[in-house]
């Protein structure tokens, strides 16, 4: 009977930790994709202007850019100001996460006030970094990457 | 063609205008010109960044419409998510 007890207190605090783990090891504050509310045909409205964006992504990315983004979820972007650091700006949008010699050094969360298509927002990030990254960077919300995933940090410059 | 485009909810609106047409006066393409710059200029009352946009260099940023430019994007305003 205690043994029964013992492995059932066990598995119990078992599935507890993997509960725990599980909730951390999700991104966090990760931006949903925004669809503009609307009447009925916004549905149609909003993949209009998803293949839109598409469309112009393709249209300013080289061929390069536009298949490193397909075939790894992400396009890189090079810091105009810092030697080794390299952007990653995610096919969807989300956090973009920053390298510093290969190595992660945190995330930045940056959205547009009005809801855009997936592939605006991508161009958005590219345009903004390449750009007016000071200002990018000044606007951004920082999240630190730790075992767990990025967690929201106090603001700071630079 | 040069083209001016503001991303927005509906994928990105264009007005386009031929350079060669406004050096030699015409009115559609000087017209095409003045829609552009008041669009340009009301976007970016509402805090939208403008960016030119040449093939193969980084987009450079600009706060005065640049009717030379082969492509200007403008980019709605921004906040930290």
């Amino acid at each position: 009977m205690t043994d029964l007890a013992f492995f059932l207190v066990a598995a119990l605090e078992l599935l507890f930790v993997l509960l725990i783990i599980g909730l951390l090891c999700r991104t966090p504050y990760r931006v949903l994709v925004q669809q503009p509310a609307g009447p009925l045909g916004a549905r149609q409205d909003w993949r209009a202007a998803q293949e839109r964006a598409e469309a112009l992504l393709q249209e300013i990315l080289t061929e390069e850019e536009y298949r490193q983004l397909e075939r790894r979820g992400y396009l890189e972007v090079r810091s105009p100001s810092r030697g080794h650091r390299v952007y990653r700006i995610p096919r969807h949008q989300g956090q973009v996460k920053v390298y510093e010699g290969g190595v992660p050094v945190m995330a930045l969360c940056v959205q547009s006030m009005e809801p855009i298509p997936d592939g605006d927002a991508v161009l958005m990030h590219k345009l903004m970094i390449e750009g007016n990254e000071d200002e990018y960077l000044r606007i951004a919300n920082r999240f630190e990457p730790t075992l767990y995933g990025f967690i929201a940090l106090r603001p700071r410059r630079n | 063609m040069a083209k001016l485009r503001v991303l927005s909810s509906r994928g990105d609106t264009v007005v386009e205008w031929d350079e060669k047409k406004v050096e030699l006066g015409d009115p559609d393409a000087l017209a095409a010109v003045r829609e552009a710059e008041r669009i340009f200029e009301e976007q970016r009352a509402r805090g939208a960044t403008a960016f030119v946009v040449t093939p193969d260099k980084p987009a450079q940023r600009i706060d005065t419409f640049d009717p030379q430019a082969e492509q200007v994007v403008m980019v709605p305003r921004v906040a930290g998510g």
